[in-house]
């Protein structure tokens, strides 16, 4: 099992800051662009459909 | 116990996992589970706790969790505070213990194990492992270091999928 040791130096604190709407937005829109990116949308393929004959 | 029925299941209550002593570099196992009204009383600012954790507690959109060496629970190692948001988990505060800050800290691990422990979470919710928060400025190279985090501009800090997956592969490979 792996840890992550912080730097003895470093104490890992957030900003407790509230979040505007804008910088939620970002946040929402930075998701979206990276699953883009995770799994981008193959052209569909036409159906095939037989020709009659 | 204060929880979400919705989304909180037994499984990602209390996960197994480890922190390092600093002078030994013995590990020992830890769980992370809800905090209670018996734990508030021992997080105040008079017991050297930084942020107001009652006041994180009380707020009915938010878990809070904390980090405990196994067969110890009382004495808190360190804790988190969490909101579901539309398309992930978002990171409103951490703080490890005050014995755990600063260069004479005791044991090394905890702010990963928790962030790890939360990126499950995003996981179970269904929001694929991202889990999102806000840096401190000075502390955004150690975030994309040490977390895999990326910036999503100014100080707002994203774990993707892969990041998440990293860090639950460190502390939750068993």
């Amino acid at each position: 099992m792996g840890l992550i040791r912080e730097p003895l130096d470093v104490d890992f604190v957030v900003d407790p800051r509230p979040l505007t709407e804008d910088e939620k937005k970002m946040i929402s829109d930075f998701i979206k662009a990276d699953k883009a990116k995770r799994n981008p949308k193959r052209p569909r393929k036409k159906a095939h459909t037989p020709n009659k004959a | 116990m204060r929880c979400n029925p919705q989304h909180i299941d037994i499984e990602i209550d209390k996960l197994t996992n480890s922190i390092e002593n600093v002078i030994t570099g013995d590990r020992f196992q830890t769980d992370v589970s809800l905090i209670d009204k018996n734990d508030v009383k021992s997080i105040t600012k008079n017991d050297g706790w930084l942020f107001n954790w009652k006041s994180e507690y009380k707020q009915p959109d938010r878990d809070v969790y904390k980090l405990t060496i196994k067969g110890n629970p009382d004495v808190i190692q360190g804790l988190i505070s969490i909101t579901e948001r539309e398309d992930h988990v978002y990171l409103h505060l951490i703080e490890s213990a005050p014995f755990n800050l600063g260069r004479n800290k005791v044991y090394l691990g905890v702010p990963g194990n928790l962030v790890a422990f939360i990126c499950r979470i995003s996981f179970h919710r269904g929001f694929e492992g991202y889990v999102s928060f806000t840096a401190k400025t000075q502390l955004i190279e150690h975030y994309q270091k040490n977390l895999g985090a990326i910036s999503a501009g100014g100080q707002l800090m994203v774990i993707n999928t892969d990041a998440a997956l990293e860090l639950i592969d460190k502390y939750f490979k068993d």
